[in-house]
């Protein structure tokens, strides 16, 4: 499972950082727009051959399956990792271990994903995510197209 | 207080009425979504998510606080209440009820609202308003003017149920998060969004079309629109002859506005407004939404009679997909407006000049004489203050002070008041002013109703317990009328939401029970058994006759323009990460990590045409004052504008005090402004 992005949805309303701030005392995904054009949502990607897990020398970051787990007890407060992910999405605060998206476990849906006024973060797995971008642009095209030849909307 | 511990409750900020509930934990309540809530569907904006931050914060009022020298004395609810009720008949003794003036809030329940105009008006005092002076005010004279309501026609989720969604003056992705979410599921069934707005904001960025059009010329691309919908014969004839007046008058005063004479003055393309015109006339349902980018300017109610125009023409109301959208902004504000918390109109829509209406109400309230005509608005008891016609001012959940346009002026006629009564959950600049503040208590803690800009009438119950001695506003309120011998007997909210039901025809079937169901119930709702009314106007207009009224109306320039002395123009607004003047989202520490400070948005060649460099302090002077804000050199907006928000309180030190004819609204939108000074950091 992973946090998707629908960029088309996402209004740099940044309450996706606050959800998850207000459940993990700091957000592990941030927002950023760009030259005021349009924003994304970067938190860890959960990646398939994870640089920060294979560089991690205590097993502390694990790759189990499509997730990236964290032990915490096994981290030495090393810090390959937030040098070796390509997104800055893991961090090393100065109190505590490795921080990063957990996905939270104990939720069946990530407050991130659940808080999203515009639906821009979906919450599932590849194919589901992949499909659920499919279905909303079919949806789009399959609409105007009726409507060009005067098919009257269901 | 539900048995597993939730608590469900309405969020304070904007007025979308959005749902979550309040868990009571160890560390303290927490928030958990509303999945099944009929309009956010469990999302929330950032100030949805911080809103708990606000409640055990340290700076609340904990204690009623008398002004002792420069400071303040802490005294007792009964030595503060004997206070403000001695105050009071001593002014009423002195120079008569007319010297009174009560402002109500936007962000009080519907319960709390009733009863403080009510006090007002029983004491003879006409002097009775809020905040909706200074966001809608002119939605109520042009709505009621055309449709005979001054309202939103249609429930936010229905937008997905539009085929083009135009928003003219709102930037509802940022003010009214909630809405994107709607507009985006029209836009997945093929729907196609228009924005009309100066700048490229974060609603523009989901438009098929941004309109960026000049400050202050929305009437013309409305005309300009009109212009090519009627001479392409792309109106609704059936819908014009059936069931509008005034088609013909409309007809012969757009015919001027031809595309290119809006474009000239727009500064929008012809060829675009062709095509916004084209796309919102032909689509099967059409939806108008706007908010304070069509309010706040010296033509406000012409902007919005502009856009009822429009959508009458062609029809688009009174049916699913098709509406008119007055992005309110308050959590309360819809309900302020319909208890009469208006110096133009009592509980209900009854006028301050409907004698009849009046005495309806005389009976009510057991044979009281109440007074007639319109009563001080808003903007006008601080001048009234300063000309020594207004002696006492009680001033609940407002901070006026930050809110004004032309603020500096408005706290020097402030500072003229015999006594100053602020009754609020934090030491707003207005309540450092006050000769007396009165701690309240906030949203989570009392319980009442709230009537969502959707007209969508939902009971939050108490959550939690509010801070040292803070009270509910409509305890207050009670022991205050009581100590002024007004007799107010409610045993609690329930009981004044009965009598509400009783006095406002639209509310009549709306119980404490139906309000606390989830999502309450939209009004009108008038007998115990009626569903309530998502849709208004699907068979007639409440106008007379039941036809509503086309107006046409010529476009004005905004009243500041630029000058050698004051070469740019200058348009406030909103931000996601903040609310209105700030006082709570300023002491929201989620927020104010985000946004820290205020800003100027500066366009790059007015940037390197005035020496301004991204991150540097900037002086901002318009003929009122001078403000300092953080430059952000951005492409947002054209050459010639600036931007700044208001939740910080140095904007409206600079905003202009013209005001609306009708609404009597500032225009906040437009004021000739130039970069003075730099500092670099």
């Amino acid at each position: 499972m992973e946090i998707y992005v629908d960029l088309e949805r996402c209004i740099f309303c940044r309450a996706c950082e606050v959800a998850c701030e207000r459940v993990h005392g700091e957000a592990r995904i941030t927002v950023e727009a760009v030259k005021d054009r349009a924003s994304v949502p970067v938190a860890c990607h959960h990646c398939e051959a994870a640089p920060c897990a294979l560089v991690c020398p205590s097993g502390a970051l694990t790759q189990e399956e499509a997730e990236v787990g964290f032990e915490a007890g096994k981290c030495t407060r090393c810090g390959l990792c937030v040098v070796a992910c390509p997104f800055g999405a893991v961090d090393l605060d100065p109190a505590s271990m490795v921080q990063k998206c957990d996905l939270c476990p104990e939720r069946e849906v990530p407050p991130c994903v659940l808080t999203c006024p515009t639906e821009a973060l979906i919450f599932g797995d590849r194919f589901e995510a992949t499909e659920e971008l499919r279905r909303r642009a079919a949806s789009r095209i399959a609409q105007s197209y009726a409507a060009s030849v005067g098919r009257d909307r269901a | 207080m539900a048995d597993d511990g939730l608590s469900p409750t309405v969020c304070p900020y904007c007025a979308l009425g959005c749902g979550f509930y309040i868990r009571k934990g160890e560390g303290g309540p927490g928030i958990e979504y509303m999945l099944d809530h009929p309009t956010n569907e469990g999302a929330l904006c950032p100030k949805g998510n911080a809103a708990l931050e606000v409640l055990g914060h340290p700076e609340r009022l904990r204690f009623p606080l008398l002004k002792a020298g420069d400071g303040w004395r802490r005294i007792s609810w009964e030595e503060a209440l004997a206070r403000l009720a001695g105050e009071i008949k001593e002014t009423i003794r002195d120079y008569g009820p007319g010297a009174l003036g009560f402002l109500g809030s936007a962000k009080c329940t519907n319960e709390e609202n009733y009863l403080f105009q009510k006090m007002a008006r029983l004491l003879g005092s006409k002097n009775v308003d809020c905040c909706a002076r200074r966001c809608h005010s002119p939605t109520i004279p042009a709505l009621n003017r055309a449709f005979g309501a001054a309202c939103m026609t249609n429930p936010i989720s229905d937008l997905a149920n539009s085929g083009c969604i135009f928003a003219i003056g709102s930037n509802f992705a940022e003010n009214h998060p909630l809405v994107a979410r709607w507009a985006l599921r029209a836009k997945d069934r093929g729907g196609f969004i228009i924005v009309a707005d100066p700048r490229l904001t974060p609603t523009a960025w989901l438009a098929d079309l941004h309109l960026q059009i000049n400050l202050g010329t929305d009437v013309a691309l409305l005309n300009g629109m009109m212009n090519v919908i009627i001479e392409e014969g792309l109106y609704n004839s059936k819908f014009v002859e059936e069931r509008t007046v005034g088609f013909e008058e409309l007809a012969e005063k757009v015919r001027w506005y031809t595309p290119e004479r809006a474009a000239e003055i727009t500064g929008v393309s012809a060829s675009s407004i062709l095509r916004a015109a084209r796309i919102y006339a032909r689509s099967p349902a059409s939806a108008i939404l706007y908010s304070m980018g069509i309010t706040q300017h010296s033509h406000g109610t012409d902007n919005v009679t502009a856009c009822a125009d429009l959508a009458l023409i062609c029809g688009h109301l009174g049916r699913s997909g098709a509406g008119l959208y007055p992005l309110r902004g308050q959590n309360n504000v819809q309900g302020a407006c319909d208890m009469g918390v208006l110096a133009d109109f009592y509980p209900g829509s009854v006028s301050v000049s409907d004698a009849e209406g009046i005495r309806r109400l005389e009976v009510a309230w057991g044979g009281a004489s109440l007074p007639k005509g319109m009563g001080m608005t808003a903007e006008a008891m601080p001048v009234a203050a300063g000309d020594g016609d207004l002696r006492l001012l009680y001033v609940m959940g407002e901070d006026i002070v930050n809110s004004d346009s032309a603020s500096s002026r408005g706290r020097r006629e402030l500072a003229n008041l015999d006594f100053l009564a602020v009754q609020d959950i934090f030491m707003t600049e207005t309540a450092e002013m006050a000769d007396l503040v009165l701690p309240a208590a906030a949203w989570a803690e009392k319980a009442g109703s709230y009537t969502s800009s959707e007209r969508r009438v939902q009971w939050s119950p108490r959550a939690i317990d509010p801070p040292g001695e803070a009270r509910s506003d409509l305890s207050t309120i009670i022991r205050l009328a009581d100590l002024l011998g007004l007799n107010f007997d409610y045993s609690g909210p329930e009981e004044v939401l009965a009598e509400i039901g009783r006095v406002v025809k639209s509310y009549a079937g709306i119980t404490r029970e139906r309000a606390g169901a989830r999502g309450g119930v939209i009004w009108p709702c008038p007998f115990l058994d009626h569903p309530g009314t998502p849709i208004l106007h699907q068979e007639e207009f409440s106008a007379p006759e039941g036809r509503a009224r086309i107006v046409p109306v010529d476009y004005q320039p905004p009243a500041e323009e630029r000058s050698p002395d004051y070469p740019l123009l200058l348009t406030t607004g909103r931000i996601v990460l903040h609310y209105n003047a700030g006082s709570m989202t300023r002491r929201s520490p989620s927020l104010m990590r985000r946004a820290p400070e205020l800003f100027v948005e500066v366009n790059p060649g007015d940037a390197d045409q005035w020496g301004v460099v991204d991150g540097d302090l900037v002086e901002v002077e318009t003929r009122r004052g001078e403000a300092w804000a953080r430059a952000r050199v951005t492409t947002r907006q054209e050459r010639g504008v600036l931007f700044m928000p208001f939740h910080f309180p140095e904007t409206n030190t600079l905003t202009s005090d013209v005001i609306d004819p009708v609404a009597r609204i500032p225009e906040f939108k437009v004021a000739a402004c130039r970069v003075g000074k730099m500092k670099g950091v």
